[in-house]
């Protein structure tokens, strides 16, 4: 038998190789195909349809971990009001529930940041669909140092850039004079996942200094200023963990861990508000922050609370968002997310001051419900 | 110089020793720190409850499905693979072929997720996909299954194969009755060692498969699920001492698992022995 | 693990050309089952090609966009998202001040695993040595055992030992120490730290990495003849002699090969470094116990933010990180196994991680 040529060889092989690649990606494709004729209808407008769906539907969701915490005093009462309904949230930082939207790895993301502009513009599908509005309190672990201590968003930056880098900085004293600082070196400490708390910290910087404001700017990722003992930590109960492991830290924490912050030994920090005073962030601060800047909500809900006016305004307050693609895979998921959004954000279902104030949020103020409702009806299946 | 000389052996032996110490010292740190750290929360209460109540079940069983699905999607290509190699594949060919799952070996496990959740998870629409994960996996074990299955077939003698041919058999039927058998225990041994490398992965299956607080549904598509390493890498991030307990009793579950694997290993290579100690030479 | 014996008519010799048997001789069946099998032999090359093909496509634009500067620059970040302007360079739009130096990274990566090899190739082949030498038969397959539980640890479990218990005993007892020693140095230098960072790092990769090269290395000290051990022994040598003498230079260039196997295995290292390192970006370590980061475990700590850039630059900077850390890997691999099959010929591998 004549000894076949290499290139008779090299040519079944790359045939044997194409087959094989080539029955790979149909397989993939025809799954696609298959789940992309699911979501090909087109939407139509439809009244708010709500209702216990006829078979268990569970929604997944996944991101903001300042959210997470209400979401777990939620579930259990949504079982309760619509058994086919769980909901199954995660933490992971609110860049990855904006992404995992997106990508309809989930139903919900849940974020303390809404969606970039330029985002929403490349994901013309996906809104913002505020539940609660909450707040962030900057902690400090200082031994010897009283709690309650004046900071101010300026100041911090200075800290997040370098340019401050002890306790006992003249700064620091200027907006403490009754309280003597100790000699400590002041370690900054900040979110490594992709963080709706990096976003609401870095927004309240780039509006109280400049120099942030022109240099890292905000966002839920940012190229933070290189200071050489800057600790960083994963999710707001590491941010506990870390600053609460290291005498001299600053962290910025939502609000709905700061029982625990507190509980771990952290001290919290009144932070200046626009008019000058120094605020915690309870119940009427935030509120007072809110009744000042809803009154100019776009119909997108996108809108930051930051540094908002008035004497008694928290300046570090949001909207606590869920993402959700308007094209759902099917009718059932639709209604079940519509059901559940509208039951989360009215007050006679899961926005009750009992569930909210077990995680220091605030209700949705009554001029934006109406947006919010327009905006769950868009969701359709 | 007689003295010199014996010092400078019992000087190296010590350093040897040392060495030695060294390497058993941090496998019993790290066994005792998992035992200490997980000792309260070693109750039943692991077996019984999910992730949400601070228990390990829907993990368990997620790793359990992840190590059971690797095996049926990369045992057969596998063994399959290794049997064209060692019965079928001229030299050149056999070299090429090598030299593929041999690269494949060496692709970090990073790549293989991140491939894995842009193209099949996100481009492809599977969403958190079991069959991702199950993909990524076999991407990172196959090449030890085909090198073992490959080696195992080369250790069958030779006479073997040659009998078969002398009584007419097919070489299927040759396959079948004469050479896969005594090669089995070894076989089996690669798949064990594929195993215990799956089930301790994490970075391919984190995007790939995402993680849920419920028991596997099974579902191929458009499901996250739980798996133990995704609970050690998370709780180790959290602060309450409970998160630790509970990532530390994680921990010992899969080292519980692989001593199992390990077992299972060296009781088919004792197998494997006794057979081949009974085969015409 | 497999291990080839001489004897029992096995193919134990060189791994060259075994007679096959005759073409002709194939049925139907057979022509159509060894189809079959090619096609799943060739899977494995399958999937690699379209794992590399892949990584390539993806990681064109960042490429293009950074040039030179992804492997010059220290600067790494995806730009302010929230903008809405955007950078241009070389014809590919990215987010407002996005910029992809993979420096630090490439530094880290290769700094933690060339430490730990370091760390782990005296250890090992010291720890072989022991064990084969001087350990009596009996104990030897007892005392492996810890190699193979060793190697069989999940990497994200010797993160969770290295968060909670290596990095702060090391923190607290051995770098104030090792500071004021070696402080002359100015790697070794000033602030400790708390734990995370890269000499911790490079510790738990070398525990890590201790499994595949003295696994190796036990194989390679097996294959050196005994007789020629006996007949220095019989010369009057001691067994440190014998082992300089006759041992060590017969499974040096082996002892090299699996030492580069142990240094590939270092560099794909994820989880354990993602957890332990201090996730450092945009700037190289301080010093030897500073935070810094690896290109694995960057991709890992920004994939989920990768989609939060509307130009999808994000996405292709990662790739490309993953197809510079794709042919350290590869290359590294190829050597090392180039290397072993020359220096010993028909010794079996132990695949991978060394069990």
């Amino acid at each position: 038998m004549r000894p076949k040529s290499f290139v008779t060889r090299l040519s079944r092989a790359a045939l044997l190789l194409g087959v094989a690649a080539l029955v790979l990606t149909a397989f993939g494709t025809t799954v696609a195909v298959a789940k992309a004729k699911k979501v090909d209808k087109k939407a139509k407008p439809v009244a708010l349809q709500t209702g216990n769906p006829s078979a268990p539907v569970t929604l997944e969701e996944a991101g903001s971990s300042l959210l997470y915490p209400y979401l777990q005093v939620l579930t259990p009462q949504l079982s309760t009001a619509y058994p086919n309904i769980t909901l199954a949230p995660a933490a992971g930082g609110s860049g990855l529930g904006i992404s995992d939207t997106i990508a309809k790895l989930v139903q919900l993301g849940g974020s303390d940041a809404y969606l970039a502009p330029e985002l929403a513009v490349a994901n013309p599908g996906v809104e913002n669909i505020p539940i609660a509005v909450s707040a962030q309190a900057i902690d400090y672990y200082v031994p010897g140092a009283p709690s309650f201590l004046n900071l101010s968003g300026n100041v911090l930056a200075q800290i997040y850039e370098g340019k401050i880098t002890n306790w006992n900085d003249p700064q620091l004293a200027a907006l403490n004079p009754t309280v003597t600082l100790p000699n400590l070196a002041i370690v900054p400490v900040r979110r490594v996942d992709s963080s709706g708390d990096t976003f609401l910290f870095t927004s309240f910087l780039s509006a109280t200094n400049s120099a942030w404001a022109n240099g890292p700017s905000e966002g839920t990722t940012v190229t933070w200023p290189a200071v050489s003992s800057e600790l960083t930590a994963s999710g707001n109960p590491g941010m506990i963990q870390v600053c609460h492991a290291t005498p001299g830290c600053v962290a910025y924490i939502g609000v709905s861990v700061e029982d625990t912050a507190i509980e771990d030994g952290l001290q919290e920090a009144l932070v200046k508000n626009k008019a000058g005073k120094f605020l915690k962030p309870i119940h009427s601060t935030i509120e007072a922050a809110v009744a000042a800047s809803t009154k100019t909500t776009p119909a997108t809900l996108a809108q930051s609370l930051i540094y908002a006016s008035g004497k008694n305004s928290y300046p570090i307050i949001n909207f606590e968002y869920l993402m959700v693609q308007k094209q759902q895979s099917s009718a059932a998921v639709a209604e079940a997310i519509r059901t559940f959004l509208a039951w989360a954000s009215s007050p006679t279902g899961g926005a009750t001051s009992d569930n909210l104030s077990a995680v220091d949020f605030v209700a949705l103020p009554t001029s934006v419900i109406p947006k919010v409702d327009a905006a769950i009806a868009k969701i359709t299946g | 110089m007689r003295a010199a000389r014996g010092a400078r052996d019992l000087v190296f032996w010590v350093i040897c020793g040392i060495a030695l110490l060294l390497v058993v010292l941090p496998s019993l740190a790290i066994i005792f720190s998992l035992l200490q750290q997980a000792w309260p929360a070693l109750t039943l209460h692991l077996l019984t409850a999910t992730t949400a109540q601070h228990g390990l079940q829907n993990a368990i069983l997620g790793t359990l499905v992840l190590a059971f699905g690797v095996l049926v999607l990369a045992g057969p290509i596998g063994i399959l693979g290794g049997i064209y190699l060692a019965e079928f594949a001229r030299p050149r060919q056999g070299s090429w072929i090598r030299l593929g799952y041999e690269t494949l070996a060496g692709v970090p496990s990073i790549v293989v997720g991140f491939v894995a959740y842009i193209v099949l998870d996100i481009q492809f629409h599977w969403g958190f996909s079991l069959l991702a994960g199950i993909l990524a996996l076999t991407a990172i074990i196959l090449p030890y299954v085909v090198k073992t299955t490959e080696l195992a077939l080369r250790q069958v003698p030779t006479t073997l194969r040659d009998a078969a041919a002398a009584l007419g058999l097919s070489r299927l039927t040759a396959l079948r009755t004469a050479v896969l058998p005594p090669a089995v225990p070894g076989i089996a041994s690669g798949l064990v060692v594929a195993m215990a490398i799956a089930i301790g992965e994490t970075a391919p299956l984190l995007y790939t498969v995402g993680f849920s607080d419920s028991n596997p549904s099974l579902q191929l598509f458009q499901h996250p699920m739980g798996y133990l390493t995704y609970v050690v890498f998370l709780n180790t991030t959290l602060p309450t001492a409970l998160d630790h307990e509970v990532a530390a009793a994680a921990g010992l579950v899969l080292i519980g698992f692989l001593l199992v694997l390990i077992g299972i290993g060296r009781l088919v290579g004792r197998l494997a022995a006794r057979n081949s100690a009974s085969m015409p030479g | 693990m497999i291990r080839t014996r001489g004897g029992a008519g096995g193919d134990a010799g060189p791994a060259t050309h075994r007679p096959k048997l005759a073409d002709q001789d194939l049925t139907g069946r057979d022509r159509l089952a060894r189809g079959l099998f090619l096609v799943a032999a060739l899977v494995p090359a399958g999937m690699l090609l379209f794992l590399a093909a892949e990584m390539i496509d993806q990681s064109i634009p960042a490429f293009i966009y950074s040039g030179l500067n992804f492997f010059t620059g220290q600067a790494f970040s995806f730009g302010n998202l929230y903008a809405t302007t955007f950078s241009h360079h070389n014809g590919v739009t990215a987010p407002h001040g996005a910029v992809y130096g993979a420096l630090p990274l490439i530094f880290g990566t290769l700094a933690s695993s060339l430490l730990a090899l370091a760390m782990a190739l005296p250890v090992s082949v010291g720890a072989v040595l022991a064990l084969t030498e001087r350990i009596p038969y009996r104990l030897q397959s007892g005392l492996s055992v810890f190699l193979e539980i060793l190697a069989g640890i999940p990497s994200v479990t010797y993160g969770f030992w290295g968060v909670l218990f290596l990095g702060p005993f090391l923190a607290h007892h051995v770098y104030p120490a090792l500071s004021s020693v070696l402080g002359f140095i100015p790697p070794f230098k000033g602030p400790v730290g708390s734990g995370p960072g890269l000499l911790t790092t490079a510790v738990i990769l070398a525990v890590m990495i201790v499994p595949i090269i003295a696994a190796t290395t036990r194989e390679l000290v097996r294959t050196v003849p005994v007789l020629a051990k006996e007949g220095a022994l019989a010369l009057g040598m001691t067994r440190y002699e014998t082992v300089r003498v006759v041992t060590l230079p017969y499974v040096r260039r082996g002892i090299v090969a699996a030492a580069i196997l142990g240094w590939a295995r270092a560099l794909g290292e994820t989880m354990a470094v993602l957890l332990i390192s201090g996730n450092l970006l945009g700037r190289l370590p301080a010093n030897i116990y500073g935070p810094f980061s690896t290109i694995a475990a960057t991709i890992v700590d920004l994939l989920d933010s990768a989609l939060t850039d509307s130009t999808k630059m994000g996405i292709h900077a990662l790739a490309a990180l993953g197809c510079v850390l794709l042919v350290i890997t590869v290359v590294t691999n190829m050597a090392a196994r180039l290397i072993i099959r020359r220096a010993t010929g028909n010794v079996v591998l132990p695949v991978g991680r060394g069990i």
